[in-house]
């Protein structure tokens, strides 16, 4: 049968674009109450196509800070280190409202530069998704390093990614353009904090906003496209 | 919880913004270097 072009153009996933950093407790957080707001949604939710961009949020976090996140951050901002942890006890609080077990007792701060390179691999590999979910889990969960190549590569491949093709990704830096060119669109865009979501291309939402938001922004989307 | 407004310009970043803004839940987070926070508020928390 012969398809009509509109027909294609109106049947096209919503399209969700995602600046975020792996380094981002709220992203992780963001991340999950987006996931609820289209389970929420049920058998009326539209197609989605979810694309995740890189951004850097502290560039100039070392690669191995040895020391906890209480010591990072008071040592860092001058903050004292009680308001610190009465800081990481509210978002662990939070974070476990939507389903997540921080232990930022466990998480080892680095540059995530890397990371973001090997998301991009996987996003050309059709694992985008699966990948930085497993990395979100490993910094905030786990206490992954997510700036070392071998286990990044042990990463990709747990979620079915080939592991010399990510290896050799991550050594020649085949994706650090494509990082920048992220972290750039951003600036552009006036992006200064994350997570940052773009609803089809029209639509933003800033911060780690609650499920309902996501599920009406994304009902009125497409409500807009059978109008 | 009523419709989101869809029309509102946002928070700070609204002039540079080519996107209408979705305001949502105004006390939501973001992150920003190495603070996390309400936007409009002291990066403290």
């Amino acid at each position: 049968m012969h398809m009509h072009p509109l027909h294609v153009l109106v049947t096209s996933p919503i399209k969700i674009d995602i600046w975020s950093d792996i380094a981002c407790p709220w992203c992780y957080i963001g991340k999950r109450h987006l996931e609820a707001g289209l389970e929420a949604l049920g058998a009326d939710a539209p197609d989605v196509e979810i694309e995740y961009h890189s951004f850097e949020l502290s560039p100039d976090t070392p690669l191995d800070f040895e020391g906890s996140t209480v010591e990072y951050l008071a040592d860092r901002k001058g903050m004292p280190v009680e308001r610190v942890e009465q800081m990481l006890e509210h978002v662990t609080g939070v974070a476990a409202n939507a389903g997540l077990e921080y232990h930022f007792e466990k998480v080892a701060h680095t540059k995530t530069l890397k990371a973001h390179e090997l998301l991009h691999f996987a996003k050309a590999n059709g694992k985008q998704l699966e990948l930085k979910e497993r990395l979100l889990k490993a910094y905030f969960v786990e206490g992954g390093r997510v700036n070392r190549i071998d286990e990044l590569v042990g990463f990709a491949e747990e979620v079915g990614l080939d592991g010399a093709a990510a290896r050799e990704a991550l050594e020649s830096g085949r994706y650090a353009d494509g990082v920048q060119a992220d972290i750039a669109q951003a600036g552009a865009y006036g992006i200064n904090g994350v997570p940052f979501f773009v609803i089809d291309g029209k639509y933003g939402i800033s911060g780690a906003q609650p499920a309902e938001v996501f599920s009406q922004a994304i009902s009125q989307v497409a409500g807009e496209r059978a109008a | 919880m009523s419709e989101p407004d869809l029309t509102a310009e946002s928070v700070a970043d609204a002039a540079a913004s080519p996107f209408t803004m979705v305001m949502g839940d105004p006390a939501a987070m973001v992150c920003e270097g190495d603070v996390c926070f309400v936007p409009g508020t002291e990066p403290a928390e």
